[in-house]
């Protein structure tokens, strides 16, 4: 297979997931659309240094993680809060509360979560990646990515909870 | 393990994609036997999925995909190692082609000269060249000239000329300068360098 070839298959394969997790991350079409360019981009020219095929999707997921880093820094809005929910806090969320919501909704949420916090809780919904793919993406230990994600996931569901409209007012 | 251990856990289950992780089984085990636990599972699972599509179902741009295969810059594989060879392969092809034209030009040099006799006038090649000056009215400066040093050349009876050299590291100009000006006949070896026509001397004899 040609190289270009093999260049289009990798597009094919993985731009949506890529899209998907930088708008999760900027919520901007614009800025998830850039980041996934800047992936593949650099993807083009250090690729072939990754000896592991089977660890290609990681290394895309990392490298957009790390260009989003990278854009936050410039734009200084790195956000250093943390989320403030306790695990002693599991929500009782209302089962339909995530049904009610469309994904612009979710968007608006994730981005008001801290992106410590953001880029697991998005994997962890987004990707059929392990606790431990998702640590190895992010470059942190595995007990540090399952209390983000967990904390985030409260946060996200209490807010969901907090956000929609009760179903007699929907209807 | 209680109701509230078995929640903390399960909180991050997703489901199937989960089974395979030891750190569930108890949890999961314990949820069993705990109906509300169970149905509090059941829910958080199905949350978990809806909001999952929902977030998957979200479509990216049209076009992106062709965006970025048209953006995609020339490869170019920075392997060192390879880049290495590849600059020590043409320096010692360099190398050896220099050499060779080195030792080529040398052998040239020796088996294309041709032992010739000229028979003609001695000239001091800078004012001949320059000035165009020769002959008996020029006997004085010629002779002072190759005397010393200035290139001294013989003008044969065809019209050719000839720059005179001694062996290398040898200067004729002392003996040539007695037959400034004058018709001599010259043996030597003929060459010729660039075009130029040279004629290394080994014998003398004035007409």
């Amino acid at each position: 297979m040609s190289a270009d070839l093999e260049f289009e298959n990798l597009v094919k394969l993985y731009y949506g997931d890529l899209y998907r997790f930088g708008l999760s991350l900027t919520g901007n079409e614009t800025d998830a659309a850039d980041l996934t360019q800047e992936t593949f981009y650099i993807w083009a020219n250090k690729g072939h240094q990754l000896r592991n095929a089977a660890s290609v999707k990681g290394w895309l997921f990392t490298t957009l993680h790390r260009e989003f880093l990278k854009t936050c820094r410039r734009r200084n809005r790195f956000s250093h809060e943390s989320v403030d929910e306790r695990m002693e806090d599991l929500p009782n969320v209302p089962p339909d509360c995530a049904e009610r919501a469309d994904s612009q909704i979710l968007l608006r949420i994730l981005g008001e979560i801290a992106e410590d916090f953001r880029a697991p809780l998005v994997l962890y919904y987004m990707e059929d990646l392990s606790y431990n793919e998702i640590a190895d993406i992010l470059g942190l230990p595995l007990g540090t990515v399952q209390s983000r994600i967990a904390r985030a996931k409260i946060q996200l569901l209490r807010r969901l909870s907090e956000t929609n409209l009760p179903v007699a007012q929907v209807k | 393990m209680n109701t509230h251990d078995a929640k903390q856990i399960l909180l991050l289950y997703r489901g199937p994609i989960d089974d395979s992780d030891p750190q569930f089984r108890a949890a999961l085990d314990y949820a069993k036997s705990d109906p509300e636990l169970s149905e509090w599972l059941r829910k958080q699972i199905k949350c978990y999925d809806t909001i999952r599509a929902k977030l998957r179902g979200i479509e990216p741009q049209p076009g992106l995909p062709e965006k970025i295969v048209r953006r995609r810059p020339i490869p170019f594989p920075h392997d060192w190692s390879r880049i290495a060879q590849l600059a020590a392969a043409i320096i010692i092809s360099a190398s050896f082609t220099a050499v060779l034209l080195k030792w080529s030009e040398r052998r040239h040099a020796v088996a294309g000269a041709q032992e010739i006799v000229v028979t003609g006038e001695v000239l001091d090649m800078t004012c001949y060249i320059a000035s165009n000056l020769s002959g008996p009215d020029h006997a004085e400066c010629a002779r002072v000239c190759i005397r010393s040093g200035e290139p001294a050349g013989i003008k044969a009876r065809d019209g050719k000329v000839y720059l005179l050299t001694g062996e290398p590291g040898h200067s004729v100009n002392e003996e040539l300068a007695e037959y400034a000006a004058q018709v001599v006949t010259i043996k030597g070896k003929q060459s010729v360098r660039d075009g130029f026509a040279q004629l290394q001397v080994e014998e003398i004899r004035k007409l």
